[in-house]
């Protein structure tokens, strides 16, 4: 009896654990997989790693842009009490509880299931914001990412801006903006009952962003920034702009536009557009005179043009049929070109393009770099406009010689400045200097002009800022050379040319082997206050002196020296205005919105134009009339060469070579510094009147 | 106790049950010595329950060498189970701690990171060209001019500089 009871209790016993055993069997081996699947549904997370978006530098590595984490709280306003709502959260965020009342309340009878409160929360919000977390379950916290521009506006247009979601909308944030951004990482985390992460199982590393280093050099860009706003303001000019660049590398040291705006304030519906325009790299402007390096380079490349060659300026008046020419220093007649240069003559300048003819002076617009982009990374680039041939006119290389029908932007004209400062050598303009550990290298340069005729160019350059109108851009204790520009601006409306101007001055310094050009151009100045000399020379004194002192170039020139120039600076000897007006062409190339220059130009034969007086008996050789064949015009020709004396070469000479000369062919000298000779007025070979000083200015 | 066979019991004990003087003299006759152990009889039941107390006072139980040994294996045995689970769970346990200090490391690497990054900015904002001009026209300096300054060891990136 017990034995069958103990044997009923031991098969009940074994009954049982057989059922255990085929309950563990079905969950640790049939099932094993689902209820797996379903454990790590519950106990693991996957969690994203966020990807910083890349830093930008500047050239000595201080940040320009960054970005850093932040934090925003969002809402279900279908399953919240509006009002307990907009009191804890308006009170915990400082905000205004009515508006958010209102908000909340909106998205609610919108039956929107999602409202973002506030981004980028402050830590002690964040905080608060937790402990109310842990309390209720209508809060919710996400985490972002926010740019900061820690300088504000310092290189605004350069950098430019991001949106809401941390993607470019402006300048180097916008055509870099692939790089910059950074991929995010992801990981599968266990968790514990708590949510707390025990061990990541499998993770998808994040990509950061490529942080860039660009060319610009926070001081100089503040020091440009800076003077250009304080001259558009003082000259009530519209806008303006200034570059610098450095010849050999292409570097752009500083881009500046004024107005500007702050990168850190998001672009608001209606906002004015102006401010956050490049102004020297988007607003292509007609030049004027500073576009008579061109001219003149063009001339000693394919003519026999030197800078003693006489040149007429026919008393600042010249003839095109019926058509007139207004030089805006009158009473100039045959001087060296040097002279006509300096001066700014604008008939000189037309001589000379009339010397060079159109085929050549078209050949040097596009090998400068005009009318074609420079490639820079930045949106909105205007290439500015470089007429085709065959869309040139009677008047057009009159004009173009002159720095008219055609239009650069501030860049451009850093990038001509370039070629002269660097011996010939178009560098195409570089902004991005580094891309995270890998250095950009520099771009091939391309021959424009010949060495030679760089150097001389650059000579007569100098002759501006001695003699000529840039006068007020002389830098203490530095060499330098410029040319100033002053160009009128077309009224659309009326189809006529205004008295508002674009006032322009393009310089380098030092001379011998120049470091920095700067270009500074003021748009929109008015009366003879608002000439290039008188506007814009002086902003380049301050950011070339700014420039030369940050990167420690030695001085190549006394202190000491005078600081007005050797001739009387009164307002007229600044004057470089390039009359524009020549008789109506009907339109303006700023207005055209047909494409220039495509590709390469096919060029008719120029009707050959007749310009200027009839020409005297002229001297051998020289062409007569119009030419029978297809070339560049015939020059006007030059009155006879005066005899008598001319004024010698001193130039390369000692100051007592200079003054034993002098005493023995009876001149008389004013010099001027010390050491070897370097800039003379009158130029070699121009004739010598009597009584006539001789300025010699010499330098170490 | 009234159960049902006491039930059916009297009921039939009532039909052919002795009466009258041999009823009573039955009962005497069968009255005999009480078990003074024995408890209360149960009426018309043939169940009868004792209760006596037994002293095991004196009693001793004697030593058994082999339980003590036994006693001793089970012990033992027990030790070595706990270690032998303890070392297979210890290395789960000591990656699930490991695991936890890993997350909170990991945790921390980029709160660490963040606020670098913000000292970064502040650093960049302390140092920004607006400020530090702003600060050098309050306090009246003036640029060295670029023969003024001599760097003693190359170029700056914290370099040494000397005015002359």
């Amino acid at each position: 009896m017990v034995e069958r009871r103990l044997t009923c209790l031991a098969v009940i016993i074994l009954l049982w654990g057989a059922a255990i055993l085929k309950n563990l069997i079905s969950l640790q081996v049939v099932h094993h997989r689902e209820y797996a699947i379903r454990a790590r549904s519950i106990q693991e997370v996957e969690v994203e790693i966020p990807a910083p978006r890349g830093t930008i530098f500047d050239r000595d590595g201080r940040p320009l842009a960054m970005s850093l984490a932040s934090r925003s709280v969002f809402i279900n306003p279908m399953k919240v009490d509006v009002g307990v709502a907009s009191d804890l959260l308006g009170y915990l965020l400082h905000m205004d509880r009515g508006e958010l009342f209102l908000k909340i309340k909106q998205a609610a009878d919108a039956h929107r299931g999602y409202l973002t409160i506030k981004r980028k929360l402050t830590p002690e919000e964040y905080d608060n914001l937790l402990n109310l977390k842990s309390r209720v379950e209508w809060v919710s916290l996400s985490h972002e990412s926010q740019r900061h521009y820690p300088n504000g506006t310092l290189a605004a247009h350069v950098l430019g801006s991001v949106d809401f979601e941390e993607k470019g909308n402006a300048g180097i944030e916008k055509s870099l903006d692939t790089e910059l951004r950074g991929t995010p990482g992801r990981t599968r985390l266990l968790t514990d009952v708590h949510r707390r992460g025990i061990a990541p199982q499998t993770s998808i590393p994040a990509k950061p962003g490529t942080s860039l280093t660009l060319t610009i050099d926070e001081r100089l860009q503040f020091v440009a920034e800076r003077e250009i706003a304080a001259a558009v303001i003082g000259y009530h000019a519209a806008s303006g702009s200034v570059v610098v660049m450095k010849p050999d590398t292409g570097d752009i040291l500083a881009m500046a536009s004024y107005p500007t705006f702050d990168p850190n304030i998001p672009v608001e519906r209606g906002e004015d557009a102006k401010p956050r325009m490049n102004h020297a790299f988007s607003v292509p402007f007609e030049p004027g005179s500073v576009y008579k390096v061109v001219t003149y380079s063009a001339g000693f490349e394919t003519t026999d043009l030197r800078p003693e060659t006489p040149i007429n300026c026919n008393g600042g008046k010249l003839t095109f049929g019926i058509r007139t020419i207004h030089d805006s220093h009158a009473g100039m007649w045959v001087v060296p070109a040097a002279t006509a240069f300096a001066k700014s003559s604008n008939i000189g300048a037309i001589q000379v393009g009339l010397k060079v003819g159109q085929v050549n002076m078209h050949d040097y617009m596009l090998r400068f770099g005009f009318g074609q982009k420079t490639g820079l990374p930045l949106p909105g680039e205007s290439p500015g406009k470089v007429y085709r041939l065959e869309r040139w006119g009677k008047t057009s290389l009159a004009s173009v010689s002159m720095g008219q029908e055609v239009s650069v932007t501030t860049l451009q004209l850093a990038q001509a400045g370039c070629v002269i400062a660097s011996g010939g050598m178009l560098v195409k303009p570089r902004l991005v200097l580094k891309r995270g550990d890998r250095t950009e290298p520099v771009p091939a340069p391309v021959r424009v002009l010949k060495p030679e005729n760089a150097i001389t160019m650059r000579q007569m350059m100098e002759g501006v800022v001695l003699v000529g109108t840039g006068s007020r851009a002389r830098l203490a204790g530095y060499s330098s050379g410029g040319k100033t520009g002053s160009a009128q601006i077309y009224d659309y409306a009326s189809k006529h040319y205004t008295h508002t101007y674009n006032g322009s001055y393009m310089g380098f310094a030092p001379m011998a082997n120049p470091q920095v050009v700067v270009v500074v151009t003021l748009n929109g100045t008015h009366g003879e206050n608002g000439f290039g000399g008188h506007a814009a020379a002086p902003v380049f004194k301050i950011v070339a002196g700014e420039a030369l002192r940050v990167f420690d170039v030695p001085k190549d020139l006394p202190e000491n020296l005078p600081a007005r120039t050797l001739v009387a600076g009164n307002p007229e000897d600044l004057n470089d205005l390039a009359i524009a007006d020549l008789g109506g062409a009907g339109h303006n190339i700023l207005q055209d919105t047909e494409d220039a220059e495509t590709g390469e130009a096919e060029t008719a034969p120029p009707e050959p134009p007749v310009y200027g007086p009839h020409p005297v008996e002229t001297a051998p050789g020289a062409p007569l009339g119009p030419p029978a064949a297809a070339g560049p015009p015939p020059a006007v020709a030059a009155p006879p060469r005066p005899q008598g004396p001319r004024v010698p070469n001193f130039r390369g000479m000692t100051m007592r070579a200079v003054l034993a000369e002098a005493a023995a062919k009876g001149l008389f000298i004013l010099p001027d510094g010390s050491g070897i000779a370097r800039v003379q007025s009158p130029p070699p070979g121009a004739p010598l009147h009597q009584g006539e000083r001789i300025r010699v200015q010499f330098a170490q | 106790m009234a159960t049902l066979p006491a039930f059916f019991k009297k009921n039939e004990e009532g039909a052919g049950a002795p009466r009258g003087r041999d009823a009573a003299t039955r009962t005497n006759r069968m009255r005999a010595v009480r078990d003074p152990f024995q408890l209360r009889a149960l009426p018309h039941e043939h169940l009868f329950l004792y209760n006596k107390r037994i002293d095991n006072s004196r009693l001793v139980r004697e030593a058994d060498p082999k339980s003590r040994g036994a006693c001793w294996s089970a012990i033992g045995a027990a030790s070595v189970l706990a270690v032998l689970l303890t070392s297979a769970s210890a290395p789960s346990v000591a990656t699930t701690i490991a695991g936890y200090k890993l997350e909170a490391l990991r945790i921390e690497e980029r709160r660490l990171l963040e606020e670098h990054r913000g000292l970064d900015l502040q650093e960049a904002e302390l140092l920004s060209p607006a400020r530090l001009d702003r600060l050098a026209q309050q306090n009246n300096l003036v640029a060295p001019s670029s023969g003024q300054v001599f760097h003693l060891e190359g170029k700056p990136q914290g370099a040494v500089a000397m005015a002359k």
